[in-house]
Protein backbone atom coordinates (compact mmCIF):
# COMPACT_ATOMS: atom_id res chain seq x y z
CA UNK A 1 0.00 0.00 0.00
CA UNK A 2 2.76 2.34 0.98
CA UNK A 3 4.68 1.50 -2.48
CA UNK A 4 1.30 2.19 -4.49
CA UNK A 5 1.09 5.51 -2.44
CA UNK A 6 4.03 6.64 -3.39
CA UNK A 7 3.66 5.69 -7.08
CA UNK A 8 0.61 8.03 -6.62
CA UNK A 9 2.47 11.02 -5.83
CA UNK A 10 5.53 10.29 -7.95
CA UNK A 11 2.88 10.36 -11.31
CA UNK A 12 0.45 12.99 -9.87
CA UNK A 13 4.04 15.42 -9.26
CA UNK A 14 5.08 14.57 -12.83
CA UNK A 15 1.74 15.53 -14.40
CA UNK A 16 1.24 18.67 -12.33
CA UNK A 17 4.98 19.52 -13.22
CA UNK A 18 4.08 19.03 -16.99
CA UNK A 19 1.02 20.99 -16.90
CA UNK A 20 2.66 23.56 -14.56
CA UNK A 21 5.76 24.31 -17.31
CA UNK A 22 2.70 24.87 -20.36
CA UNK A 23 1.35 28.29 -18.55
CA UNK A 24 -1.63 27.67 -16.68
CA UNK A 25 -5.17 28.56 -17.25
CA UNK A 26 -6.32 29.15 -21.10
CA UNK A 27 -9.13 30.57 -19.38
CA UNK A 28 -7.49 33.68 -18.82
CA UNK A 29 -5.75 34.07 -22.01
CA UNK A 30 -7.94 36.99 -23.53
CA UNK A 31 -7.42 36.37 -27.25
CA UNK A 32 -11.17 35.03 -27.72
CA UNK A 33 -12.58 36.89 -24.87
CA UNK A 34 -14.39 38.64 -27.13
CA UNK A 35 -15.58 36.49 -29.45
CA UNK A 36 -17.00 34.34 -26.48
CA UNK A 37 -18.55 37.20 -25.49
CA UNK A 38 -19.82 38.22 -28.94
CA UNK A 39 -21.48 34.48 -29.48
CA UNK A 40 -22.63 34.13 -25.82
CA UNK A 41 -24.88 36.65 -26.30
CA UNK A 42 -26.31 36.15 -29.58
CA UNK A 43 -26.48 32.83 -28.40
CA UNK A 44 -28.48 33.61 -25.21
CA UNK A 45 -30.40 36.33 -26.56
CA UNK A 46 -31.87 33.96 -29.62
CA UNK A 47 -32.52 31.50 -26.98
CA UNK A 48 -34.33 33.92 -24.74
CA UNK A 49 -36.72 35.02 -27.28
CA UNK A 50 -37.44 32.07 -28.70
CA UNK A 51 -38.66 30.47 -25.10
CA UNK A 52 -40.33 33.58 -24.11
CA UNK A 53 -42.00 34.58 -26.64
CA UNK A 54 -42.45 31.08 -28.27
CA UNK A 55 -42.00 27.77 -25.62
CA UNK A 56 -43.31 29.35 -22.66
CA UNK A 57 -46.68 30.69 -23.58
CA UNK A 58 -47.70 26.85 -25.30
CA UNK A 59 -46.28 24.74 -21.90
CA UNK A 60 -48.47 28.09 -19.87
CA UNK A 61 -51.35 27.35 -21.78
CA UNK A 62 -51.49 23.57 -21.76
CA UNK A 63 -50.41 23.67 -17.81
CA UNK A 64 -53.83 26.29 -17.60
CA UNK A 65 -55.81 24.06 -20.06
CA UNK A 66 -54.81 20.95 -17.53
CA UNK A 67 -55.67 22.95 -14.68
CA UNK A 68 -58.75 24.30 -16.09
CA UNK A 69 -60.04 20.48 -16.65
CA UNK A 70 -59.30 19.25 -13.63
CA UNK A 71 -61.13 22.16 -12.24
CA UNK A 72 -63.93 22.04 -14.18
CA UNK A 73 -64.30 17.70 -13.70
CA UNK A 74 -63.82 18.86 -9.89
CA UNK A 75 -66.78 21.25 -10.14
CA UNK A 76 -69.15 18.44 -11.93
CA UNK A 77 -67.82 15.78 -9.46
CA UNK A 78 -68.98 18.07 -6.34
CA UNK A 79 -72.43 19.10 -8.44
CA UNK A 80 -73.19 15.17 -9.14
CA UNK A 81 -72.42 14.73 -5.30
CA UNK A 82 -74.58 17.55 -4.44
CA UNK A 83 -77.32 15.76 -6.50
CA UNK A 84 -76.69 12.60 -5.09
CA UNK A 85 -77.13 13.68 -1.73
CA UNK A 86 -80.15 15.87 -2.31
CA UNK A 87 -82.01 12.07 -3.71
CA UNK A 88 -80.54 10.65 -0.66
CA UNK A 89 -82.05 12.57 1.31
CA UNK A 90 -85.36 12.60 -0.64
CA UNK A 91 -85.31 8.86 -0.43
CA UNK A 92 -85.21 8.71 2.62
CA UNK A 93 -87.84 11.26 3.26
CA UNK A 94 -89.69 8.91 1.09
CA UNK A 95 -89.03 6.30 3.37
CA UNK A 96 -89.84 7.61 6.48
CA UNK A 97 -93.11 8.78 5.25
CA UNK A 98 -93.58 5.20 4.39
CA UNK A 99 -92.79 4.05 7.41
CA UNK A 100 -95.04 6.55 9.45
CA UNK A 101 -97.71 5.64 6.94
CA UNK A 102 -96.92 1.97 7.71
CA UNK A 103 -97.16 2.26 11.69
CA UNK A 104 -100.72 4.39 11.30
CA UNK A 105 -101.86 1.92 9.01
CA UNK A 106 -101.37 -0.97 11.25
CA UNK A 107 -102.35 1.16 13.89
CA UNK A 108 -105.69 1.55 12.08
CA UNK A 109 -106.20 -1.83 11.07
CA UNK A 110 -105.71 -3.24 14.96
CA UNK A 111 -107.76 -1.16 16.29
CA UNK A 112 -110.58 -1.77 13.58
CA UNK A 113 -109.90 -5.54 14.17
CA UNK A 114 -110.17 -5.55 18.05
CA UNK A 115 -113.02 -3.25 17.74
CA UNK A 116 -114.79 -6.13 15.36
CA UNK A 117 -113.61 -8.68 17.33
CA UNK A 118 -115.05 -7.07 20.53
CA UNK A 119 -118.54 -6.34 18.39
CA UNK A 120 -118.41 -10.11 17.43
CA UNK A 121 -117.61 -11.44 20.99
CA UNK A 122 -120.31 -9.66 22.52
CA UNK A 123 -122.81 -10.73 20.00
CA UNK A 124 -122.01 -14.39 19.70
CA UNK A 125 -122.02 -13.86 23.93
CA UNK A 126 -125.45 -12.50 23.82
CA UNK A 127 -126.34 -15.49 21.35
CA UNK A 128 -124.94 -17.99 23.68
CA UNK A 129 -126.80 -16.81 27.01
CA UNK A 130 -129.99 -16.73 24.83
CA UNK A 131 -129.45 -20.67 24.20
CA UNK A 132 -128.59 -21.28 27.27
CA UNK A 133 -130.94 -19.82 28.56
CA UNK A 134 -133.43 -21.81 26.01
CA UNK A 135 -131.88 -24.97 26.84
CA UNK A 136 -132.49 -24.22 30.53
CA UNK A 137 -135.82 -23.70 30.22
CA UNK A 138 -135.98 -26.59 28.00
CA UNK A 139 -134.00 -28.56 30.57
CA UNK A 140 -136.69 -27.43 33.44
CA UNK A 141 -139.80 -28.18 31.07
CA UNK A 142 -138.43 -31.60 30.57
CA UNK A 143 -137.34 -32.23 34.39
CA UNK A 144 -140.90 -31.42 35.42
CA UNK A 145 -142.14 -33.35 32.88
CA UNK A 146 -140.04 -35.79 33.37
CA UNK A 147 -141.03 -36.13 37.04
CA UNK A 148 -144.84 -36.28 36.38
CA UNK A 149 -143.91 -38.92 33.81
CA UNK A 150 -141.87 -41.05 36.17
CA UNK A 151 -144.16 -40.94 38.95
CA UNK A 152 -146.83 -42.34 36.27
CA UNK A 153 -144.44 -44.86 34.66
CA UNK A 154 -144.08 -45.76 38.66
CA UNK A 155 -147.73 -46.02 40.04
CA UNK A 156 -147.94 -48.37 36.89
CA UNK A 157 -144.94 -50.33 37.79
CA UNK A 158 -145.96 -50.24 41.03
CA UNK A 159 -149.54 -51.41 40.87
CA UNK A 160 -148.53 -54.13 38.61
CA UNK A 161 -145.67 -55.66 41.05
CA UNK A 162 -148.49 -55.36 43.34
CA UNK A 163 -151.29 -56.84 41.31
CA UNK A 164 -148.57 -59.57 40.03
CA UNK A 165 -147.79 -60.42 44.02
CA UNK A 166 -151.24 -60.37 45.82
CA UNK A 167 -153.19 -60.77 42.84
CA UNK A 168 -155.49 -58.04 44.04
CA UNK A 169 -156.03 -54.67 42.51
CA UNK A 170 -155.03 -52.22 45.10
CA UNK A 171 -156.52 -48.42 45.16
CA UNK A 172 -155.11 -46.29 42.29
CA UNK A 173 -155.23 -42.98 45.00
CA UNK A 174 -153.26 -45.17 47.77
CA UNK A 175 -150.70 -45.95 45.11
CA UNK A 176 -150.62 -42.76 43.74
CA UNK A 177 -149.97 -41.48 47.23
CA UNK A 178 -147.45 -43.73 48.12
CA UNK A 179 -145.54 -43.05 44.92
CA UNK A 180 -145.91 -39.52 45.49
CA UNK A 181 -144.84 -39.40 49.03
CA UNK A 182 -141.12 -41.24 48.05
CA UNK A 183 -140.41 -39.21 45.12
CA UNK A 184 -140.91 -36.34 46.73
CA UNK A 185 -138.25 -37.71 49.31
CA UNK A 186 -135.53 -38.99 46.51
CA UNK A 187 -136.46 -36.71 43.89
CA UNK A 188 -134.17 -34.06 45.29
CA UNK A 189 -131.29 -36.19 45.03
CA UNK A 190 -131.67 -36.00 41.01
CA UNK A 191 -132.47 -32.51 40.80
CA UNK B 1 -3.48 11.80 -25.28
CA UNK B 2 -2.54 15.16 -23.94
CA UNK B 3 -1.38 14.71 -20.45
CA UNK B 4 -2.19 18.04 -19.51
CA UNK B 5 -5.48 18.63 -17.55
CA UNK B 6 -5.63 22.03 -18.37
CA UNK B 7 -5.72 21.50 -21.92
CA UNK B 8 -9.38 20.67 -22.17
CA UNK B 9 -10.78 24.09 -21.86
CA UNK B 10 -8.58 26.23 -24.66
CA UNK B 11 -10.18 28.13 -26.83
CA UNK B 12 -9.50 27.43 -31.41
CA UNK B 13 -10.98 28.85 -34.08
CA UNK B 14 -13.30 27.00 -36.21
CA UNK B 15 -13.89 27.73 -39.92
CA UNK B 16 -12.86 31.47 -41.11
CA UNK B 17 -11.67 34.49 -39.00
CA UNK B 18 -14.33 36.96 -38.61
CA UNK B 19 -12.98 40.27 -37.65
CA UNK B 20 -15.13 43.47 -36.64
CA UNK B 21 -13.61 46.52 -36.41
CA UNK B 22 -10.45 44.88 -35.72
CA UNK B 23 -12.12 42.54 -32.91
CA UNK B 24 -11.91 38.66 -32.91
CA UNK B 25 -15.17 37.53 -33.64
CA UNK B 26 -14.16 33.87 -34.99
CA UNK B 27 -16.86 31.02 -34.37
CA UNK B 28 -14.60 28.66 -31.64
CA UNK B 29 -15.16 25.74 -29.82
CA UNK B 30 -16.93 27.49 -27.19
CA UNK B 31 -19.48 28.91 -29.72
CA UNK B 32 -20.06 25.87 -31.24
CA UNK B 33 -20.64 24.31 -27.59
CA UNK B 34 -23.35 27.35 -27.04
CA UNK B 35 -25.26 26.40 -30.40
CA UNK B 36 -25.04 22.98 -29.44
CA UNK B 37 -26.39 23.33 -25.93
CA UNK B 38 -29.12 26.07 -27.10
CA UNK B 39 -29.95 24.12 -29.56
CA UNK B 40 -30.95 20.84 -27.24
CA UNK B 41 -32.99 23.47 -25.34
CA UNK B 42 -35.27 24.45 -27.98
CA UNK B 43 -34.87 20.77 -29.46
CA UNK B 44 -36.57 19.80 -26.38
CA UNK B 45 -38.78 22.39 -25.81
CA UNK B 46 -40.07 22.31 -29.24
CA UNK B 47 -40.38 18.33 -28.74
CA UNK B 48 -42.20 19.08 -25.54
CA UNK B 49 -44.66 21.69 -26.41
CA UNK B 50 -45.53 20.09 -29.34
CA UNK B 51 -48.29 18.37 -28.57
CA UNK B 52 -50.89 19.37 -25.85
CA UNK B 53 -52.07 16.83 -24.34
CA UNK B 54 -53.99 16.46 -21.21
CA UNK B 55 -52.11 13.51 -20.02
CA UNK B 56 -48.68 14.60 -20.49
CA UNK B 57 -46.42 12.05 -22.24
CA UNK B 58 -42.78 11.65 -20.85
CA UNK B 59 -41.11 14.72 -22.84
CA UNK B 60 -43.95 17.05 -22.14
CA UNK B 61 -44.11 15.99 -18.65
CA UNK B 62 -40.41 16.49 -18.36
CA UNK B 63 -40.84 20.40 -19.58
CA UNK B 64 -44.02 20.68 -17.67
CA UNK B 65 -41.39 19.57 -14.74
CA UNK B 66 -38.78 22.45 -15.77
CA UNK B 67 -41.33 24.68 -15.82
CA UNK B 68 -42.85 24.45 -12.58
CA UNK B 69 -39.65 24.18 -10.93
CA UNK B 70 -38.46 27.35 -12.27
CA UNK B 71 -41.68 28.89 -11.73
CA UNK B 72 -41.57 27.53 -8.21
CA UNK B 73 -38.28 28.95 -7.55
CA UNK B 74 -38.95 32.18 -8.58
CA UNK B 75 -42.32 32.43 -6.41
CA UNK B 76 -40.63 31.26 -3.39
CA UNK B 77 -37.68 33.17 -3.55
CA UNK B 78 -38.95 36.40 -5.43
CA UNK B 79 -42.80 36.35 -4.84
CA UNK B 80 -45.35 37.49 -7.50
CA UNK B 81 -43.38 40.33 -8.42
CA UNK B 82 -40.76 38.57 -9.89
CA UNK B 83 -43.30 37.03 -12.56
CA UNK B 84 -42.32 39.33 -15.74
CA UNK B 85 -38.75 38.10 -15.28
CA UNK B 86 -39.84 34.63 -15.59
CA UNK B 87 -38.83 33.78 -18.80
CA UNK B 88 -35.18 35.13 -18.27
CA UNK B 89 -34.68 33.15 -15.19
CA UNK B 90 -35.70 29.93 -16.80
CA UNK B 91 -33.87 30.96 -19.83
CA UNK B 92 -30.95 30.97 -17.59
CA UNK B 93 -31.37 28.46 -16.11
CA UNK B 94 -32.14 26.26 -18.75
CA UNK B 95 -28.93 27.78 -20.56
CA UNK B 96 -26.26 26.93 -17.24
CA UNK B 97 -27.51 23.85 -17.01
CA UNK B 98 -27.38 22.40 -20.79
CA UNK B 99 -24.53 23.92 -21.26
CA UNK B 100 -22.72 22.37 -17.77
CA UNK B 101 -24.69 19.19 -18.82
CA UNK B 102 -23.25 18.97 -22.03
CA UNK B 103 -19.40 19.78 -20.94
CA UNK B 104 -20.04 16.55 -19.05
CA UNK B 105 -19.63 14.63 -21.71
CA UNK B 106 -16.28 13.38 -23.47
CA UNK B 107 -14.88 15.20 -25.50
CA UNK B 108 -16.74 18.11 -25.30
CA UNK B 109 -16.06 21.54 -24.25
CA UNK B 110 -17.84 23.59 -20.98
CA UNK B 111 -19.05 26.57 -21.57
CA UNK B 112 -19.43 27.59 -18.31
CA UNK B 113 -15.44 26.36 -17.30
CA UNK B 114 -14.75 30.10 -18.66
CA UNK B 115 -14.72 33.08 -16.45
CA UNK B 116 -15.73 35.33 -19.23
CA UNK B 117 -18.96 33.46 -19.75
CA UNK B 118 -20.36 33.24 -16.37
CA UNK B 119 -18.73 36.79 -15.64
CA UNK B 120 -20.93 37.91 -18.52
CA UNK B 121 -24.05 36.34 -17.42
CA UNK B 122 -23.01 37.95 -13.97
CA UNK B 123 -22.43 41.18 -15.05
CA UNK B 124 -25.43 41.53 -16.81
CA UNK B 125 -27.74 40.05 -14.09
CA UNK B 126 -25.86 43.14 -11.61
CA UNK B 127 -26.80 45.44 -14.04
CA UNK B 128 -30.00 44.99 -14.52
CA UNK B 129 -31.46 44.12 -11.13
CA UNK B 130 -29.46 47.30 -10.08
CA UNK B 131 -31.44 49.58 -12.67
CA UNK B 132 -34.71 47.89 -11.63
CA UNK B 133 -34.24 48.46 -7.94
CA UNK B 134 -33.38 52.39 -9.27
CA UNK B 135 -36.86 52.03 -11.07
CA UNK B 136 -38.30 50.36 -8.98
CA UNK B 137 -37.75 52.45 -5.69
CA UNK B 138 -35.87 55.94 -7.25
CA UNK B 139 -33.24 56.71 -4.57
CA UNK B 140 -34.64 55.08 -1.54
CA UNK B 141 -33.35 51.97 -3.44
CA UNK B 142 -29.70 53.13 -2.26
CA UNK B 143 -30.98 52.10 1.36
CA UNK B 144 -30.54 48.39 0.58
CA UNK B 145 -26.81 49.62 2.13
CA UNK B 146 -28.24 50.94 5.29
CA UNK B 147 -29.62 47.55 7.11
CA UNK B 148 -32.46 48.62 9.64
CA UNK B 149 -31.73 47.93 13.52
CA UNK B 150 -28.48 48.90 13.36
CA UNK B 151 -26.57 50.53 16.50
CA UNK B 152 -25.55 54.15 15.34
CA UNK B 153 -22.00 53.80 15.52
CA UNK B 154 -21.87 50.43 13.96
CA UNK B 155 -23.74 52.29 10.75
CA UNK B 156 -20.85 53.59 8.95
CA UNK B 157 -19.29 50.11 8.85
CA UNK B 158 -21.63 47.90 8.26
CA UNK B 159 -22.68 50.14 5.07
CA UNK B 160 -19.21 50.03 3.74
CA UNK B 161 -19.45 46.40 4.08
CA UNK B 162 -23.35 46.26 2.80
CA UNK B 163 -21.45 48.25 -0.47
CA UNK B 164 -18.96 45.51 -0.81
CA UNK B 165 -20.75 42.88 -0.50
CA UNK B 166 -23.52 44.59 -3.11
CA UNK B 167 -20.55 44.91 -5.82
CA UNK B 168 -19.25 41.84 -5.40
CA UNK B 169 -21.95 39.76 -6.13
CA UNK B 170 -21.02 39.55 -9.93
CA UNK B 171 -17.39 38.37 -9.26
CA UNK B 172 -18.75 35.86 -6.18
CA UNK B 173 -21.46 34.49 -8.59
CA UNK B 174 -19.34 33.98 -11.76
CA UNK B 175 -16.28 32.86 -9.85
CA UNK B 176 -18.51 30.54 -8.15
CA UNK B 177 -20.04 28.71 -11.22
CA UNK B 178 -16.61 29.01 -13.06
CA UNK B 179 -14.40 27.64 -10.38
CA UNK B 180 -17.05 24.68 -9.63
CA UNK B 181 -16.64 23.91 -13.63
CA UNK B 182 -13.25 24.25 -13.85
CA UNK B 183 -11.94 22.11 -10.43
CA UNK B 184 -14.89 19.02 -11.96
CA UNK B 185 -13.51 19.07 -15.01
CA UNK B 186 -9.58 19.00 -14.16
CA UNK B 187 -10.08 16.72 -11.40
CA UNK B 188 -11.56 14.65 -14.13
CA UNK B 189 -9.12 14.75 -16.35
CA UNK B 190 -6.19 14.45 -13.51
CA UNK B 191 -8.07 11.03 -12.48
CA UNK B 192 -8.18 10.14 -16.27
CA UNK B 193 -4.72 10.60 -16.41
CA UNK B 194 -3.98 8.35 -13.56
CA UNK B 195 -5.61 6.02 -14.81
CA UNK B 196 -3.69 5.54 -17.95
CA UNK B 197 -0.10 6.35 -16.63
CA UNK B 198 -0.66 3.47 -14.03
CA UNK B 199 -2.01 1.39 -16.35
CA UNK B 200 -3.78 -1.94 -15.96
CA UNK B 201 -1.66 -2.72 -12.98
CA UNK B 202 -2.63 0.36 -10.37
CA UNK B 203 -5.19 2.03 -12.70
CA UNK B 204 -8.05 0.66 -10.76
CA UNK B 205 -8.32 2.82 -7.76
CA UNK B 206 -8.21 5.97 -9.94
CA UNK B 207 -11.03 5.13 -12.40
CA UNK B 208 -13.02 4.62 -9.53
CA UNK B 209 -12.55 7.43 -8.14
CA UNK B 210 -13.20 8.80 -11.85
CA UNK B 211 -16.57 6.62 -11.68
CA UNK B 212 -17.42 8.59 -8.30
CA UNK B 213 -16.43 12.06 -9.25
CA UNK B 214 -18.43 11.51 -13.05
CA UNK B 215 -21.51 11.14 -10.72
CA UNK B 216 -20.40 13.94 -8.26
CA UNK B 217 -19.90 16.13 -11.55
CA UNK B 218 -23.33 16.04 -12.80
CA UNK B 219 -24.78 16.23 -9.38
CA UNK B 220 -22.51 19.49 -9.39
CA UNK B 221 -23.57 20.71 -13.38
CA UNK B 222 -27.37 20.51 -11.48
CA UNK B 223 -26.57 22.22 -8.45
CA UNK B 224 -23.98 24.90 -9.89
CA UNK B 225 -27.45 25.79 -12.45
CA UNK B 226 -29.68 25.76 -9.23
CA UNK B 227 -27.54 27.96 -7.72
CA UNK B 228 -26.98 30.31 -10.04
CA UNK B 229 -30.51 30.90 -10.74
CA UNK B 230 -31.66 30.66 -7.34
CA UNK B 231 -29.08 33.84 -6.57
CA UNK B 232 -30.35 35.45 -9.33
CA UNK B 233 -33.71 35.13 -7.77
CA UNK B 234 -33.22 36.57 -4.11
CA UNK B 235 -30.65 39.32 -6.29
CA UNK B 236 -33.81 40.42 -8.39
CA UNK B 237 -36.22 39.88 -4.74
CA UNK B 238 -33.63 42.71 -3.12
CA UNK B 239 -34.50 44.81 -6.36
CA UNK B 240 -38.24 44.47 -6.36
CA UNK B 241 -39.07 44.21 -2.29
CA UNK B 242 -37.35 46.32 -0.30
CA UNK B 243 -37.32 44.92 3.12
CA UNK B 244 -35.39 47.53 5.22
Amino acid sequence: MKRYVSFLITVFVINTNLFAAEAGMPQLDPTYWASQAFWLILVFTILYVSISKFYLPKIKENLDNRKNKIEEDLEYANKFKEQSEAKVKEYEHILENAKKEVSKIHFESKNNLSKEIQLKKATMEKEIEVEISKVQKEISELKKNSISTIQNISENISSKIIENISGDKLNESSIKAAVEEISKKNINKYL
Amino acid sequence: MASNPMQQFTVHRIGPEIKIAGIDLSFTNASLFMVISASIILLFLFMGSKEKKIIPNKIQLITEMFYTFVAKMISDTAGSKAKPYFPFIFSLFMFVLFCNMVGMLPYSFTVTSHIIVTLIMALFIFVAVTIIGFIKHGFKYLSIFVPSGVPTILLPLITIIEIISYLSRPVSLSVRLFANMMAGHTMLKVFGGFVVSLGVLGGWLPLSFSVALTGLEILVAFLQAYVFAILTCIYLNDALNLHH
